[in-house]
């Protein structure tokens, strides 16, 4: 009964946030110059009374409360309204860019956290340059994602799977090797080598099960940290995925895109806190 | 000494930066038309961009601006995250727990998506100077949420440590107390919040910069210079167009180094 409670409680304020999240953005957008914006005002065939006319009607179909109704019934539809730039519903429209964008979170996460963890195991348990050995991915942490893409793009080497699993990689060994310097050092590691245990086998049996929790959080928090990532990378690789599609909601003010889009970021990021405060709930029980 | 290099490369860096501003001839808004995409020479050491105007000044007059801006916009989103964290902690349970969802709100988005919805909403056809204050405000009102986390988490410990109460007992106000006592105690918690935040928000700017979203031109930032890695025709004629690049990393990694020092020290 405890359990359900902590989860309905727990879904409540995902809602709550999510809520909130989406209000934020339409206020922020609604009140953006350039909202009222009509490709007719542009238009030299239209005389100056239509356009003034447009730019009226405009106004009085985009008062706060219409547009909340209209968002609230556009989500309760499920097709979560119609794009301003494209014409088309805004579920349609995301629902095929979010398969491109999870293959390449999907994919870079995992390389990621691969390259991480290879990295991390052997320097953690140098006793000597230590620094040195991480100075690779301190380097790579200082380089905007935007200038690594571009420098990819120029090098014509690799491509956003790398990009964005050199920034995980990056940010998650930092954690992963303070995390595993202090493991080394505990007194059953060093009996157990002292027993002649095998590096292997202190890894497998002893090292993975006692940092799994924080591998847990860790991962989640490289969702919030890849999510972030994807915006500049798939403008700049021109990859057809939800962050290219966010930039042009933003750029042109589509607000029914840029609320959808929100509330998809907002939910994967909620679900993932959920999701991590849980396994370490369940772990310390 | 070792520990002292970061320290004294910023200082050079910046010694550097003030010499080249204060002796070169002209400003970071000067073309020279004739000497377009100019290679490095006795008249530019380190060429020119595509519209003629000379990379040494306009990286110089970036380091500043990126420092400042970033510095200012680190030093008001930790006022602001120090007060809503102080806030909380001492407020009843209900407010801290609707102060602490509305950080939540801030950070169930990711940084760099709100950041650039917030500045897009903004004038984009702005002067450079409004451009520049308007993107380094942004990502001060915007970095608060996960720095007033952690002092509301600290100052929360605090509230109930032993001579927090003996002060209470002694008639001290919480004003007073929260002055006199907890503010020097959270130092330590507060100022390196405040060193992560000033390398974030270079990174930040740069992002959005290459974005287009960042600082106006004609004035110079890291994210705008990071623009001209786009030209090929550029970069086959000059290896200086990596100069602010390679600059950029140098200050991120010499505020990593900070950050680090303060991490070991605590």
């Amino acid at each position: 009964m405890g359990l359900l409670m902590t989860i309905a409680t727990r879904i409540g304020r995902l809602l709550f946030l999510l809520l909130f999240a989406a209000v934020g953005t339409i206020l922020l957008v609604r009140f953006a110059p350039g909202f009222f914006s009509d490709p007719r005002e542009m238009d030299a065939k239209y005389a100056q009374a239509v356009r003034s006319e447009a730019e009226a009607e405009n106004h009085d179909q985009e008062s706060i409360h219409l547009i909340l109704n209209r968002e609230f019934k556009s989500w309760l539809r499920g097709d979560f309204g119609e794009s301003r730039q494209y014409h088309v519903p805004v579920a349609k429209l995301i629902g095929a860019r979010v398969r491109v964008s999870a293959a390449l979170l999907a994919k870079g996460i995992l390389c990621g956290w691969l390259l991480a963890v290879c990295a991390a195991l052997p320097v953690s348990s140098l006793r000597k340059y230590r620094t040195l050995w991480g100075l690779p991915f301190t380097i790579i942490l200082a380089i905007p994602t935007a200038a690594m893409a571009t420098a990819c793009i120029l090098a014509q080497v690799g491509g956003p799977v790398l990009v964005l699993s050199l920034l995980i990689a990056a940010r998650e060994f930092k954690f992963l090797r303070s995390l595993l310097e202090g493991v080394w050092r505990s007194p059953h590691l060093l009996q157990g080598k002292a027993q002649g245990l095998t590096a292997r086998a202190l890894v497998r049996m002893h090292i993975l099960p006692n940092v799994a929790p924080q591998l847990r959080t860790l991962t989640t928090l490289s969702i919030v940290t890849a999510l972030g990532a994807l915006v500049p990378i798939e403008v700049i690789f021109t990859v057809a995925g939800v962050g290219q599609l966010a930039w042009f909601a933003v750029m042109n003010r589509d607000l029914p895109v840029l609320v959808a889009i929100s509330l998809l970021m907002g939910s994967v990021i909620g679900l993932a806190g959920m999701l991590s405060a849980r396994a370490v709930n369940l772990e310390a029980a | 000494m070792k520990k002292r290099a970061p320290a004294v490369i910023l200082l050079l860096l910046l010694i550097g930066g003030t010499l080249v501003l204060l002796l070169t001839p002209y400003d970071y808004t000067f073309q020279d038309r004739n000497a377009i995409m100019a290679p490095s020479s006795a008249l530019h050491w380190t060429g020119t961009d595509e519209l003629g105007r000379d990379r040494t000044v306009r990286v110089a007059a970036a380091l500043f601006i990126g420092l400042t801006g970033a510095t200012a916009a680190a030093a008001i989103t930790t006022l602001i995250a120090a007060s809503f964290g102080l806030l909380a902690a001492f407020s009843p349970r209900s407010i801290a727990a609707i102060l602490m969802f509305l950080s939540d709100v801030f950070l169930s988005l990711p940084w760099l998506f709100l950041l650039m919805m917030v500045r897009s909403m903004l004038p984009l056809t702005a002067s450079p100077l409004q451009t520049a204050v308007a993107t380094f405000l942004v990502l001060a009102a915007l970095g608060w949420p996960a720095c007033a986390r952690a002092i509301y988490r600290g100052a929360a410990d605090l509230r109930s440590a032993e001579w927090m109460i003996q002060g209470y007992a002694c008639g001290l106000k919480t004003r007073q107390l929260v002055r006199l006592h907890l503010v020097p105690h959270l130092r330590p918690l507060i100022f390196p919040q405040f060193l992560i935040c000033v390398p974030a928000f270079i990174m930040a700017e740069a992002n959005l910069g290459a974005l287009g979203l960042g600082v106006g031109e004609p004035m110079p930032s890291w994210g705008g210079m990071l623009q001209e890695l786009d030209n090929s025709a550029l970069l086959a004629q000059s290896h200086w167009v990596y100069l602010p690049i390679v600059l950029l990393v140098v200050v991120l990694l010499i505020f990593e180094s900070f950050v680090s020092e303060v991490d070991t020290n605590a």
